[in-house]
């Protein structure tokens, strides 16, 4: 059982830097931003007006919470930066004519209606909030490559032992991939076995844009021998 | 003083009225939204000695009010335009004659380069754009070594262009923002430069110039901390009529002044982490200025530094303390070398001010706040280049030490 632990908490381990921001708040933008995901640091740079598109070229709206407790997190998890002094920063802005006050709302709800109308409109609310109209942002830590290209990717091959039993499945796999963007380790999470070499075998081959370290991400490949 | 206590009043509640109703206007024009947005500030002073900033502090002077209202659209993703008047009465400076602050249009091509141009703020250390904005600062009084309220007008903006943009830096170095700008400075008639002149019987009738500079700034990796440094050139052309000052018996001739060299190096740096904020800055302004059309030449070389730091206690509560140390030489060639002596030594009262302060600030509301604050100035550094003290309103002549008391209130919506 000891070992089973182990195993479990090693896995979670490595897939640690894969993983969203986890907050209180979750984020949320009007339908037209085309990413599903954006970095902390691209999400800062939002609210701090410090730019006003993301990288895809989608225009981009702050919207801020009046008060409370959602707003608190987000400040205290993404901006890093007290009530206070992001009304100083923004009224600095606002009074030399570099930028517009963002619109600021007073409950969940209405966040969420405006940023579902709102072109670029890009808010936060209670991570409990119902989100209708709108999509959830995933928040990616900085430096975090998770969102890293895939550029060469090489299908993995049916089993021929399992054809007989015309098996379906999902594989899982913890994958370590370099800085210049080769798989290094693959570790299997979940899976088949005789399913999971295969999957394994493929992954091994695939290229990744390069980055600045090393990142461990999960993937997922199912198996239909259908296909 | 009865009655400018009770115009003090009169302000306060004014204010404190304001604070209530006036929340930020947002309305329609031509299918865009237009925010508005305004502030204003009534200050008092008390000295124990000296008069300072050109009021009657040594009786308690309420002369230290401004204000100012602005308007702005975002007209599309990359264009907004704007315009703030600003308005001001300091002791004998301002004398509510109201100025366009700034307006200008302003397109972001990309976040690394935007433009703007019109009559734009001057970037110059950290507060210069914003040091009529009381509001955003914890003193009511910024550091007068670097930010003097009497010389506002020479930096406060030039009408002209900018280029401006943020780059984020790879490999988590932080992002750097730059800024460079060219146009005219236009000095107000009501400022401290044709004041502390008009004792030598000079009276101008326009005073200002080219202006060029530029700005870097860098968001250190390390969180809260930025650091930057600025330049700023300038040739300023000063004319009116004066009192021939070689021969005071003379009559009226003409005034003409222009610069030789006219510049300002500044460097600084903020770390501002949970409820601390802890600046620092350092200034150089060398101003070579041929006088007395041709007949004379004055080289002011002044240097200026300040370190504060301020911590908000509670919610509504923010404590603070600066010292500003200002010094300033002047040397003279031609015919005002005959009876003006070159002024070198930094350690005498009349070449610096050493000012230690204290501020308690009170947010009463989000929108409105008052500061209490003590300064323990020695020297008074009186020359030909105003910094605070001005022989006009202190016939009686100078005292080396002045402590002040500062009383101020602002309003922003």
């Amino acid at each position: 059982m000891k070992s089973l632990t182990a195993l479990l908490v090693v896995a979670s381990l490595a897939t640690v830097p894969a993983k969203a921001l986890v907050s209180e708040v979750k984020v949320i933008a009007n339908p037209t931003v085309k990413t599903t995901q954006i970095s902390a640091g691209d999400l800062k740079r939002a609210f701090l007006l410090e730019t006003n598109s993301l990288k895809d070229g989608t225009h981009v709206e702050p919207v801020l919470r009046r008060s409370g407790p959602a707003h608190e997190a987000f400040l205290r998890d993404f901006l890093d930066i007290n009530d206070q002094a992001l009304q100083t920063y923004y009224r600095t802005l606002v009074f030399t004519g570099r930028a517009s006050m963002p619109r600021t709302l007073g409950s969940d709800a209405e966040c969420v209606a405006y940023v579902a109308k709102t072109r670029g409109a890009i808010g936060y609310v209670g991570a409990d909030t119902a989100a209708e109209g709108v999509k959830t942002l995933e928040v990616i830590p900085e430096g975090n490559k998770a969102e890293r290209t895939l550029l060469s990717r090489v299908e993995p091959e049916y089993p021929q032992v399992l054809r007989p039993l015309r098996l379906t499945g999902v594989v899982r796999l913890s994958v370590t991939i370099s800085q210049k963007g080769h798989v290094e380790t693959i570790q299997v999470l979940g899976g088949n076995p005789f399913l999971a070499e295969s999957a394994t075998a493929a992954v091994k081959q695939w290229v990744y844009t390069a980055g600045r370290s090393s990142v461990t991400t999960v993937v997922s490949i199912s198996f239909d021998p259908d296909w | 003083m009865s009655w400018q206590m009770a115009r003090l009043g009169l302000v306060y509640a004014c204010l404190c009225a304001g604070s209530v109703v006036l929340p930020a206007q947002e309305f329609k024009l031509l299918d865009r939204t237009v925010q508005m947005h305004g502030f204003a500030s009534q200050g008092f002073v008390y000295t124990n000695d000296n008069n300072w900033l050109t009021m009657n502090t040594s009786q308690g002077s309420a002369a230290f009010t401004d204000f100012g209202i602005n308007a702005s659209s975002q007209l599309t993703d990359k264009f907004r335009v704007g315009a703030q008047g600003y308005d001001r009465s300091l002791g004998r400076l301002g004398q509510y004659h109201p100025s366009l602050d700034w307006a200008f249009a302003d397109y972001r091509f990309k976040n690394w380069f935007g433009v703007r141009g019109g009559k734009v703020k001057t970037t110059l250390g950290l507060y210069n754009d914003t040091q009529d904005l009381d509001f955003l600062h914890t003193f009511a009084l910024l550091p007068q070594s670097v930010y003097p309220a009497d010389l506002r007008d020479a930096t406060i903006a030039h009408l002209g262009g900018d280029v401006y943009g943020n780059i984020p830096l790879k490999h988590r170095f932080g992002d750097l923002s730059y800024m460079a700008y060219a146009g005219h400075r236009s000095d107000s008639l009501y400022s401290g430069y044709p004041y502390l002149l008009s004792q030598y019987g000079v009276q101008f009738k326009s005073l200002g110039g080219l202006q060029y500079g530029a700005d870097l700034r860098w968001n250190t990796p390390v969180k809260g901390l930025f650091i930057g440094a600025s330049r700023l050139d300038q040739d300023t052309t000063g004319k009116g009529a004066d009192v021939n000052p070689l021969s005071p018996t003379g009559g009226i001739i003409p005034y003409f002044e222009y610069s030789r060299a006219d510049w300002t190096n500044q460097f600084y740096g903020q770390y501002a982490r949970s409820k601390l904020r802890i600046a620092s800055e350092y200034r150089r302004y060398l101003r070579d200025q041929i006088i007395y059309d041709n007949t004379s030449e004055n080289l002011t070389d002044v240097r200026g530094w300040y370190l504060s730091g301020a911590y908000r206690v509670i919610k509504r509560l923010e404590l603070g303390s600066y010292y500003s140390r200002y010094t300033i030489v002047n040397f003279y060639k031609g015919a005002l070398a005959a009876i003006a002596p070159n002024e070198t030594d930094t350690s005498l009262p009349a070449d610096h001010i050493y000012d230690k302060v204290i501020t308690a600030r009170v947010d009463l509301t989000g929108f409105w706040n008052v500061k209490l604050e003590g300064h323990f100035m020695n020297g008074y550094a009186a020359s030909t280049y105003p910094d605070g003290f001005y022989p006009q309103v202190n016939p009686q002549g100078f005292k080396p030490n002045t402590n002040a008391l500062v009383l101020k209130t602002s309003v922003n919506f």
